[in-house]
């Protein structure tokens, strides 16, 4: 129910633009089919057609970005909500995970606009689509607690997460495919739970990219893993965290 | 019946509220040396319980310090050491009006804080008329809130706030808002509640409003409770110690200036 009330604050916010959250990532598959199908030639990187291939991947990537990038200023921006809520804090993040995954799911229109452009249909293993979306909030939630209430420790954890999350695009199967990895390292790009997630998104269209399930189950309980450390730190913290507000 | 029960809550909060300079120029002299941060006791030891039907006034401590008695009392905020113990959810009017969102519609604002308190949407539903009649806002009721002043913000803040049928509430300066007349109303709802049997903690900077309202009050010391009594001898109290200070800082001088 107070879910519902955050969603419905967040919506006044971005139905004025909501155009941005389709026109955002449109954009960004465009220019990197451009560079890296077109300019670079078909054979450089991924699987066909690239552009489906792209956004598919493209669309968790900027929802995983949006949500752990407004993560790191969670409390800061609450602060004076947190003087009267009784509420759970933990209802901040969950709203600020919540409203990026709507933004996500508002923005899932490019996809079908990819797979028109391609004429590419998904097969049968597009059922597990919404079980990549569920698993990757619940990881955007576990490390949505633990880097919002780090930072309220360490106020130069936001840095450090910029760097990170661009690191974690060049290391995450998002311009490429785990194909395109030796298979020596297949294991240990496994413990990048976007590897995990990435792979079930993609697997209605190239089942047989698919990780394979011992892979998998490493990148489940890495994301299980934040989830668990986020929960614990955000316990551990909680008292520091009411005292910034 | 005790209604809140403190034993031995003490806390400590980093004096950050009035720094100087901007978050980066801050951090940069605290990198250099010039400056630390600073960790400040600001309860220690506290005990009391408040019973119901009390209103309770705190005096003589600084406004951060009353205010973190009221988030105490409240749940907002987690003491260091000791507990509290609640036995019934308490309403806290801390700071509300400063959280309405410019960017959202009067209605908007409404349900909002309402959730944050803790309202349901259906009770939210039931009471919007009881809520805008009170603040006069039926005209602008779908307008954004955008800069209204102040005195507008505190109305529908408290108009939210005292609409919840709750028996207890926690009071930072907004016991009545607004301009003489809704202050009147303020009054006539508040007196109501008090006489139905609702519990206030209440701080204020103005004593005229506890010599009216509290029939109890904390004196505080140095982060402590010196005295549990009525309004006037607390005030009385505060005001001696007032007088002390002051004399304290005038003898240094005078010898001074016998040198």
């Amino acid at each position: 129910m107070l879910v519902l009330r955050d969603l419905q604050r967040q919506y006044t916010k971005f139905r004025l633009g909501y155009l941005w959250s389709l026109l955002e990532p449109l954009g960004m598959s465009l220019v990197l089919w451009l560079v890296f199908s077109v300019l670079l030639g078909e054979r450089a990187l991924g699987l066909q057609p690239y552009l489906l291939f792209l956004s598919v991947a493209i669309l968790p990537w900027w929802w995983f970005l949006k949500s752990v990038n407004s993560s790191t200023k969670i409390f800061r921006r609450t602060r004076g909500e947190l003087a009267f809520t009784s509420l759970p804090p933990q209802i901040w993040v969950l709203r600020t995970v919540l409203s990026s995954m709507i933004e996500f799911i508002f923005s899932l229109p490019v996809i079908l606009l990819a797979v028109i452009v391609t004429r590419d249909l998904p097969g049968p293993w597009i059922i597990l689509f919404p079980v990549a979306v569920i698993l990757q909030f619940i990881l955007l939630y576990g490390v949505g607690l633990l880097v919002s209430s780090l930072s309220i420790v360490i106020p130069d954890i936001a840095r450090i997460v910029k760097i990170i999350l661009r690191a974690m695009f060049y290391l995450s199967p998002i311009l490429y495919s785990i194909s395109n990895i030796p298979e020596k390292l297949h294991i240990v790009a496994a413990f990048n739970p976007l590897v995990g997630i990435l792979g079930l998104y993609r697997i209605g269209w190239w089942p047989e990219e698919h990780v394979s399930p011992w892979a998998l189950v490493i990148s489940l309980s890495v994301a299980a893993a934040f989830l668990i450390a986020g929960i614990v730190t955000f316990r551990s913290l909680k008292p520091r965290i009411l005292k910034e507000a | 019946m005790s209604i809140v029960e403190f034993n031995n809550v003490s806390i400590a909060l980093s004096k950050t509220k009035r720094r100087k300079g901007a978050g980066r120029s801050q951090r940069l002299r605290r990198f250099a040396g010039e400056t630390k941060r600073q960790i400040i006791p600001i309860l220690n030891q506290v005990s009391f319980t408040l019973n119901q039907g009390d209103s309770l006034a705190l005096v003589g401590a600084k406004s951060m310090a009353r205010t973190s008695v009221l988030r105490l009392a409240a749940g907002t905020l987690l003491p260091d050491s000791g507990t509290v113990i609640r036995t019934e959810p308490i309403v806290p009017m801390i700071g509300i009006a400063r959280s309405l969102g410019r960017t959202y519609t009067i209605r908007q604002n409404i349900y909002l804080i309402g959730g944050l308190l803790g309202m349901k949407p259906e009770e939210v539903n039931e009471k919007l008329p009881g809520i805008v009649e009170f603040a006069d806002l039926a005209s602008v009721l779908d307008k954004h809130l955008g800069a209204a002043p102040p005195i507008t913000r505190q109305k529908l803040a408290w108009s939210i706030a005292m609409s919840m049928d709750a028996r207890v509430y926690a009071v930072d300066q907004t016991l009545v808002v607004g301009e003489r007349e809704f202050r009147q109303k303020c009054w006539t709802r508040v007196d109501q509640l008090r006489e139905q049997g609702a519990t206030f903690i209440v701080s204020s900077d103005n004593t005229k409003l506890y010599r009216r309202f509290c029939d109890r009050a904390l004196y505080f010391t140095d982060g402590t409770i010196s005295a549990d009594t009525t309004v006037p001898e607390a005030l009385a109290l505060a005001r001696q110690a007032r007088f002390a200070a002051r004399d304290q800082s005038r003898a240094p001088k005078s010898e001074e200036s016998d040198d």
